[in-house]
């Protein structure tokens, strides 16, 4: 009993991780209708953005409240700084052109970002230890072991789902980056400043994984150059689950995703090195079976 | 006279003699020359000969020689990749990186036909090509079974892993296949590392080729020459490289190669005029892993040992980089590329440790700058003459 | 019921529905297209004449209705196997392929009859050189109808060709593959009146060539559509208000209202 309720918790924190990045690339699908693949990356980036603010926080005396206050902005920042620069300066010229080139672009840009992280890091290649800023420990609730850091980080990660949600539905930027998803021309004719409006989404897009990025460092306390590559493959999953496009289909998508690896885990120990691998069969067999996602109805090409 | 003056069946010829001069000179020197200094003084040189070569009209020539002479034109690139091996007879290192180059080529001429023509994205190539080196590295108990038969085995095996992965995906849009060959590219490293029976991370041994009592590991002796014994193996891969580029011509000059092209460009407007989609997706993300796998099982035979570090997702990236950087549909331009990326690193050993992140970059500003690459696809031209 | 019997409509659509998210589309629609005849298909922007030609050629999926031609059932077909049916058209937007050539595009049409096995494309070259000669002969030839100076393009790509080259070249597309019936979205598209004049007698002009093809017509131009059609089917918000030779059919109250508003 205890031991799956653990499983649960887990799950529930990878889950929102994933799904964090998911809304990701679901706001660049929207907007923009690329795969934006560097968003995996730019999360590492986010992430060692942190781990550079608290070596700073550390550095200049701050008390442990602010210096978790500094990190987590630091990040959020540094990916939505890196993320507004990728989409005016790379991904908005190529527009226009083939979506090959389009997914190369974002995937080359995730590439030097990962490299520069590795080359130019001090000792970028090797695995870096994210300080704990949470208060430790937890407690014990009929056999079940709460972390505290894993509750609060749970909570701040689907708060700022929520957060996300509400920019996008509820204020009228979010109206302006809807306006351009729906028909970037039509917008640009009502005075909608179309390139401020796409840099603008994919700086919220990325400062999602900013926060995933920061709830990734302070739950596994290590993070290293080369973790954004498996996340996006997952964010990228979730997204295309829940109907690309689709903000709650992306994070129903990261819930399933965390539930069908935790699932291997649990009940099929012996493959647990196999988790991803198996979790990737199970979604390309739903993408097989729900192409438009399994929330979204059935849409149609564009003739 | 300038070269550009002989117009005509002798300027053809002349230019195709200077552009395969130029590629196997370039070759020998990069190759044979060790001081850095000269070595960057030599590429500097062969970057300025090759862009010269374009404004003089000597490429022009040699692709219009390829086209009304292509038989002489092969002779010609026969001759020079014979010369070549005759050079650097006793290099082992000369040879082992022509044996590279000519292997990855061969990769990218399947990337080719899957993302030139089809537009099929494929972002697990060096996986495709490590299932070849560990189906030959499974089969090598299997002695009885003649290693040509192994080799055809491994791509057909990575031929097979390719068309289950695709199938699902193959009626959703194209994103979708993107993902299945990003995951299958970047789990494979995990996948074998996890797995004990493939060797875990310490990889496994594979016996060298035996064709007909022809000992590959044994050095070769062609009268009173003798060559290192990596010349085996240069000439067995040079000879399926020209089949495959033979293969992939006569797939791009064909009815077949104008469904391809239709596929990728404009899928659903083409379907309406009968032709069956999914039906050459899949048909061209099949040939072109199935190049890759018999290109892994020489590999690993070639080496004598594969490990899940030779088939990383990094390398993946590398082989996409190397088929855009030629020309995407262009498969001279792929071989040129795949000189570029395989042996600049290798030689001009302080780039050796950034060279993902340098063509990363490279890629990044030849699609903002020059999208179609060193040597653009040309528009098909069908030849009306009997 | 026999299929393709010489007195029989080829295409018959009957109670056809398309719905987007809430939006029908094509409500109940039933058209019945006569064999030899130019059929003009108006309405206002957005009366579903294009999704009906998507529908017609598989693009899109029917919620409802029946889709037959020549007697056979095709509503669930996917789009290549309608073609091999027989029905080819032309889409609004251009969709040549414009890397490729004019020769290229111009296969694409004939696909069906094209042979694409693999040992006859990769080892009888032979034969596939003498069949490539015989197909540029047969496109120039077709070509040269509507334009002399497209015939000698045959190798140029096709973005080298100004927009009524285009268009000509699409339609020389839909009729190579010799179809029983032809959907044309809107021929005079983007081209000047004088063009349009000129490309329309064309189209009959090969028309007759053909032995009196079967064709659909979108056309906004009304002009167009009185010169070249038989009859008109008249859409509103997916619905047909009405049916006839285009003088009665001008003359329809609903019809004016459709065009006009309600005045």
């Amino acid at each position: 009993m205890s031991s799956i309720a653990q499983y649960l918790l887990n799950g529930l924190m990878q889950g929102t991780i994933y799904g964090l990045v998911a809304i990701g690339f679901t706001i660049f699908f929207g907007v923009m209708n690329v795969i934006k693949f560097s968003h995996g990356d730019v999360l590492t980036f986010g992430a060692f953005g942190g781990l550079v603010a608290a070596w700073a926080a550390t550095a200049l005396g701050f008390p442990i409240w602010l210096e978790l206050v500094f990190v987590v902005l630091i990040s959020v920042m540094a990916s939505a700084a890196i993320g507004a620069i990728i989409a005016r300066g790379l991904v908005l010229p190529l527009k226009d052109a083939p979506p090959l080139n389009m997914l190369l672009m974002t995937m080359m840009v995730g590439t030097a970002i990962r490299e520069c992280i590795r080359l130019f890091f001090p000792n970028g290649t090797n695995p870096q230890r994210f300080p704990e800023l949470l208060p430790s420990g937890g407690f014990d609730l009929s056999g079940v072991y709460f972390r505290y850091d894993g509750l609060i980080l749970i909570a701040a990660g689907i708060a700022f789902i929520f957060a996300v949600q509400w920019i996008i539905n509820r204020t009228r930027l979010g109206l302006a980056i809807r306006a351009v998803a729906e028909d970037g021309e039509t917008a640009r004719t009502m005075g909608i400043n179309f390139t401020l409006t796409v840099a603008i989404a994919f700086a919220i897009g990325s400062m999602t994984a900013g926060v995933a990025g920061a709830l990734y460092g302070l739950y596994y306390s290590e993070i290293n150059y080369s973790m954004g590559l498996i996340l996006a493959i997952i964010g990228f999953s979730a997204a295309i689950i829940g109907g690309l496009g689709n903000i709650w289909g992306a994070i129903v998508g990261g819930y399933l995703f965390a539930g069908l690896q935790t699932a291997v885990v649990a009940l099929l120990p012996a493959l647990s090195d196999y988790k991803n691998v198996i979790a990737l069969i199970v979604v390309v067999a739903l993408i097989a079976w729900r192409p438009t996602g399994l929330l979204a109805e059935r849409g149609s090409e564009r003739v | 006279m300038t070269v550009t003056s002989m117009k005509g069946t002798a300027g053809q010829i002349v230019s195709s003699i200077l552009v395969t001069a130029l590629l196997v000179g370039s070759l020998v020197a990069v190759l044979e020359i060790e001081d850095q200094r000269a070595l960057g003084i030599c590429v500097a040189i062969i970057a300025g000969l090759s862009f010269l070569a374009p404004k003089l009209g000597i490429l022009r020539g040699a692709e219009q020689a390829g086209a009304h002479h292509p038989w002489a034109v092969r002779l010609i690139i026969l001759i020079g990749f014979c010369s070549l091996v005759l050079i650097l007879k006793d290099n082992n290192f000369a040879l082992l990186m022509i044996a590279t180059i000519l292997i990855y080529a061969t990769v990218c001429l399947g990337i080719t036909i899957q993302t030139g023509y089809a537009g099929l994205f494929n972002f697990a190539g060096a996986a495709f090509l490590g299932t070849g080196g560990y189906t030959a590295a499974m089969l090598a108990n299997a002695t009885w079974l003649p290693d040509i038969v192994t080799i055809l085995l491994g791509g057909v095996i990575a031929a097979a892993l390719g068309t289950v992965l695709i199938l699902p995906v193959l009626r959703t849009r194209g994103h979708y296949a993107a993902l299945t060959t990003l995951a299958f590219g970047v789990l494979f490293n995990g996948f074998l590392e996890a797995n004990e029976m493939l060797g875990g991370p310490q990889g496994l041994k594979v016996p060298g080729i035996q064709i007909f009592g022809w000992d590959f590991s044994n050095d070769l002796v062609i009268g009173s020459l003798s060559f290192s014994f990596y010349a085996n193996y240069v000439l067995l891969i040079g000879a399926i490289f020209a089949l495959f580029m033979i293969f992939t011509r006569f797939i791009e000059r064909s009815w077949i190669g104008i469904w391809l092209d239709a596929v990728r460009l404009d899928e659903i407007a083409v379907s309406v005029f009968g032709l069956r989609i999914s039906v050459w997706k899949s048909f061209a993300f099949t040939a072109g892993n199935f190049l890759a796998g018999v290109m892994g099982a020489v590999y690993a035979k070639m080496t004598e040992f594969i490990a899940p570090a030779n088939f990383t997702f990094g390398d993946s990236l590398l082989l996409v980089a190397i088929v855009l950087l030629g020309g995407i549909g262009n498969r001279w331009g792929v071989l040129v590329a795949t000189m570029i990326v395989i042996l600049l690193p290798e030689k001009l050993q302080f780039i050796q440790e950034y060279r993902l992140l340098l063509f990363a970059c490279i890629i990044i500003l030849l699609l903002m700058v020059r999208p179609a690459g060193l040597l653009a696809r040309r528009v098909r031209v069908f030849e009306e003459r009997h | 019921m026999s299929a393709g019997s010489k007195n029989e409509s080829p295409l018959i659509a009957s109670g056809l529905s398309v719905k987007f998210g809430g939006l029908l589309a094509l409500n109940e629609l039933s058209i019945e297209v006569r064999r030899g005849e130019v059929l003009g298909l108006i309405g206002p922007n957005g009366s579903g004449k294009t999704t009906f030609f998507n529908v017609i050629s598989g693009i899109y999926a029917a919620s409802a209705g029946q889709v037959l031609l020549d007697g056979r059932d095709i509503t669930t077909l996917r789009p290549h196997q309608i073609a091999a049916h027989g029905l080819a058209r032309t889409f609004q937007r251009s969709r040549l392929c414009l890397s490729l050539s004019v020769f290229d595009n111009l296969m694409l049409g004939a696909v069906r009859r094209l042979n694409s096995g693999l040992w006859y494309n990769l080892v009888r070259r032979d034969r596939l050189a003498a069949d490539v000669r015989s197909a540029a002969k047969e496109a120039r030839d077709l070509l040269a109808i509507f334009n002399p100076d497209l015939a000698g393009k045959l190798w140029q790509p096709a973005i080298s060709l100004g927009m009524i080259d285009r268009r000509r070249l699409e339609i020389c597309r839909a009729l190579i593959g010799r179809p029983k019936i032809v959907l044309l979205d809107e021929p005079s598209a983007g081209m000047t009146h004088d063009e349009t004049n000129q490309l329309m007698n064309e189209i009959l002009e090969v028309r007759r060539n053909l032995g009196n093809l079967t064709v659909v017509m979108v056309e906004h131009e009304m002009g167009l559509i009185e010169r070249a059609t038989d009859r008109c089917v008249v859409l509103n918000y997916g619905k047909k208000i009405c049916e006839g030779k285009y003088a009665d059919v001008a003359a329809d109250p609903l019809v004016r209202e459709a065009y006009l508003g309600k005045s």
